[in-house]
């Protein structure tokens, strides 16, 4: 196994660990699941209502990381490469829910979040919970565009959605962020 | 880019890492080792499944040999003496293509001598004209 040369796991860098792990050395890829575990847990809850549904979705991600490490060019490329496997495990998860992201919901009211309790209390609520309040796509749309700083067109070619969607949930996931979070005037 | 998209922009740079789960952790390396060993056993199986199969089919081959192996040989050779045979009484093919190739060449000398003639008596007839 490759890390037999390493002489501590821990004190590997990245790098090291994701090399290792293309050679399909299994104590080097656990590690690196340990660092990345929490980068890639946070990703998966703001874009799903249930932490215990993120932390699935997660392990699945990691598990099709590893099957995939062959196809990773660069270890400098984990990151945006891991992430695209996170997405698309999203994703899927969501269309085995039957979840449709293509229609824009117009009737969907954002007005009527005014008068949520937390709101009408004056309470500003933190971006977890308020993320919980967008639909499916918003919240990924809305993740991706300012959580993860991707562009509308990186996020049409990660997601498969038309630019015109991604562009609408964008921006309406955005408006009802700020209705939730901006405190009461 | 508006206040609030710098603000939102800004929260979501502040939300931590989730906090390290050794759970989790433990799980997504008992799932991988699991798939391993699936893969393991899935290739072991399949390496059975081929030389079960080549064995199978070396003694199926082995069996016929055995029951009709001499037949066979006896019947092949038979065959490769009668075609030998044949070939060797077949007429050669060489011998007319010889013959009308040398018929050929005499005739070829008889044209060249008509052709040589004409093109002289026409260049002794244009001789005359200009004349």
């Amino acid at each position: 196994m490759a890390s037999r040369g390493l002489l501590n796991l821990a004190g590997a860098t990245e790098a090291a660990l994701i090399i290792a792990a293309q050679t399909r050395d299994q104590r080097a890829f656990n590690e690196l699941v340990k660092r990345r575990q929490g980068w890639a847990r946070a990703l998966l809850r703001k874009m799903c209502r249930s932490h215990a549904e993120a932390d699935d979705l997660a392990q699945e991600a990691f598990i099709k990381a590893w099957d995939r490490l062959k196809d990773l060019e660069t270890p400098a490329a984990f990151p945006g490469w891991f992430r695209r496997i996170a997405v698309t495990t999203f994703l899927m998860a969501k269309r085995r829910q039957k979840a449709v992201f293509e229609e824009i919901d117009d009737a969907s009211p954002i007005a009527a979040e005014d008068s949520t309790p937390e709101a009408a209390a004056g309470a500003k609520i933190d971006l977890e919970k308020a993320l919980a309040r967008l639909s499916d796509a918003e919240r990924l749309c809305v993740t991706l565009n300012h959580g993860e700083g991707l562009s509308h067109s990186e996020i049409v070619e990660m997601t498969g959605l038309p630019l015109g969607t991604v562009k609408s949930h964008v921006l309406r996931g955005t408006e009802k962020l700020r209705r939730l979070l901006e405190p009461s005037q | 880019m508006t206040d609030f998209d710098t603000l939102l922009k800004a929260s979501f740079a502040e939300a931590h890492d989730e906090p390290a789960d050794d759970g989790f952790s433990v799980q997504v390396g008992r799932a991988v080792a699991r798939r391993e060993t699936e893969l393991k056993l899935r290739g072991a199986a399949y390496t059975v499944g081929m030389t079960a199969a080549a064995a199978a089919i070396a003694y199926g081959a082995y069996a016929v040999a055995s029951a009709y192996g001499q037949d066979l040989l006896a019947s092949a050779g038979l065959e490769i003496a009668r075609a030998h045979g044949a070939l060797s009484s077949a007429p050669s093919v060489s011998q007319p293509f010889q013959t009308a190739l040398q018929s050929l060449g005499a005739g070829m000398a008889q044209i060249l001598l008509v052709t040589a003639a004409l093109a002289g008596g026409a260049v002794a007839y244009r001789a005359a004209q200009q004349d």
